[in-house]
């Protein structure tokens, strides 16, 4: 882009890793205070997905951040991607898992809220 | 630039994470997944994760929501079920806990990092002086190579996995035990 911004010139040091590890901890308290306190079932496995997405923006933002030194191993960098890769691939496995467990919950009970769910309690 | 897209991205990513947990209807924060995983795209796309970029539009904004939007249409929830009326004391608390959770990440971010690592300008390329053999960051290439040399242990562990998880999956939604 041949074009700069009046306010935010090339290099203005906004995007640094902190930066992205905040954005990484507020998705995550987002998420958490979802898991927490919303009462529907599909809202809280989105939640959870979104908790998981906030750790793989971690980790994206440290590989990034330690592929510049020069001290750090080989591929130290590339391994902090593959970590977030696996975090995926696990996502989508208890997507699957949590998805057929709501089925099965609703077609048993024919609700999804989480206060329903008393069968255990005492 | 670069500035501009991160600063863009990230409000995108932060205002529709909470739109999806703020909504009544699951619809609704399925409909807000899209443009948070579009943002975190975009992040990743910043910060040199390209092919890991790929694999988070194809597999979330591809597999995950789709299924999400199937299972909402399937179980059909009635307007009388989305009720949330969860008292004043149990929503104080999560939102202090969250808040809490959001203030210990910051200051981590703030603090923990300043003395160990240093606080990256991400803004600026990669220099190729340290990294003479891989340029790219995160390349097909350069991911493909410690996975399947250094990791391989994982790589199948997690092949099982998914195939665990799709045969329990089935299982458990069958209508029979």
């Amino acid at each position: 882009m041949g074009f700069d911004f009046p306010l935010l010139i090339a290099d203005a040091g906004l995007m640094r890793l902190s930066s992205c590890l905040i954005v990484g901890g507020i998705i995550f308290a987002i998420g958490a205070w979802g898991v927490v306190a919303r009462r529907n079932l599909l809202i809280v496995l989105i939640s959870l997905e979104l908790m998981l997405n906030a750790v793989n923006l971690v980790f994206a933002s440290f590989a990034r951040a330690h592929a510049g030194s020069d001290t750090a191993p080989q591929y130290a960098a590339e391994n902090g991607q593959l970590f977030a890769l696996f975090i995926i691939a696990v996502a989508a496995a208890e997507a699957a898992v949590g998805l057929a467990i709501v089925i099965t919950w609703f077609r048993n009970r024919e609700t999804v809220d989480t206060r329903d769910m008393k069968e255990m309690k005492n | 630039m670069k500035d501009f897209a991160f600063i863009l991205s990230a409000v995108v990513c932060v205002l529709s994470a909470a739109a999806i947990v703020s909504r009544k209807n699951p619809v609704y924060s399925v409909v807000f997944m899209l443009p948070f995983f579009l943002g975190m795209t975009t992040l990743f796309v910043l910060l040199d994760a390209t092919f890991l970029a790929a694999i988070q539009m194809i597999v979330y904004g591809g597999a995950i929501l789709v299924v999400f939007l199937f299972v909402i249409m399937l179980i059909n929830l009635k307007p009388d079920e989305l009720r949330e009326d969860f008292s004043m004391k149990s929503w104080f608390i999560s939102c202090v806990g969250a808040g809490l959770l959001a203030a210990t990440f910051a200051l981590f971010a703030y603090r923990g990092t300043r003395p160990n690592v240093e606080d990256v300008h991400f803004a600026k390329p990669l220099e190729a002086k340290s990294r003479p053999h891989q340029t790219e960051l995160g390349s097909v290439e350069n991911i493909a190579y410690p996975l399947f040399e250094k990791q391989m242990i994982p790589f199948e562990l997690a092949s099982v996995l998914i195939i665990v998880a799709t045969l329990g999956a089935v299982l458990l939604s069958k209508k029979k035990m």
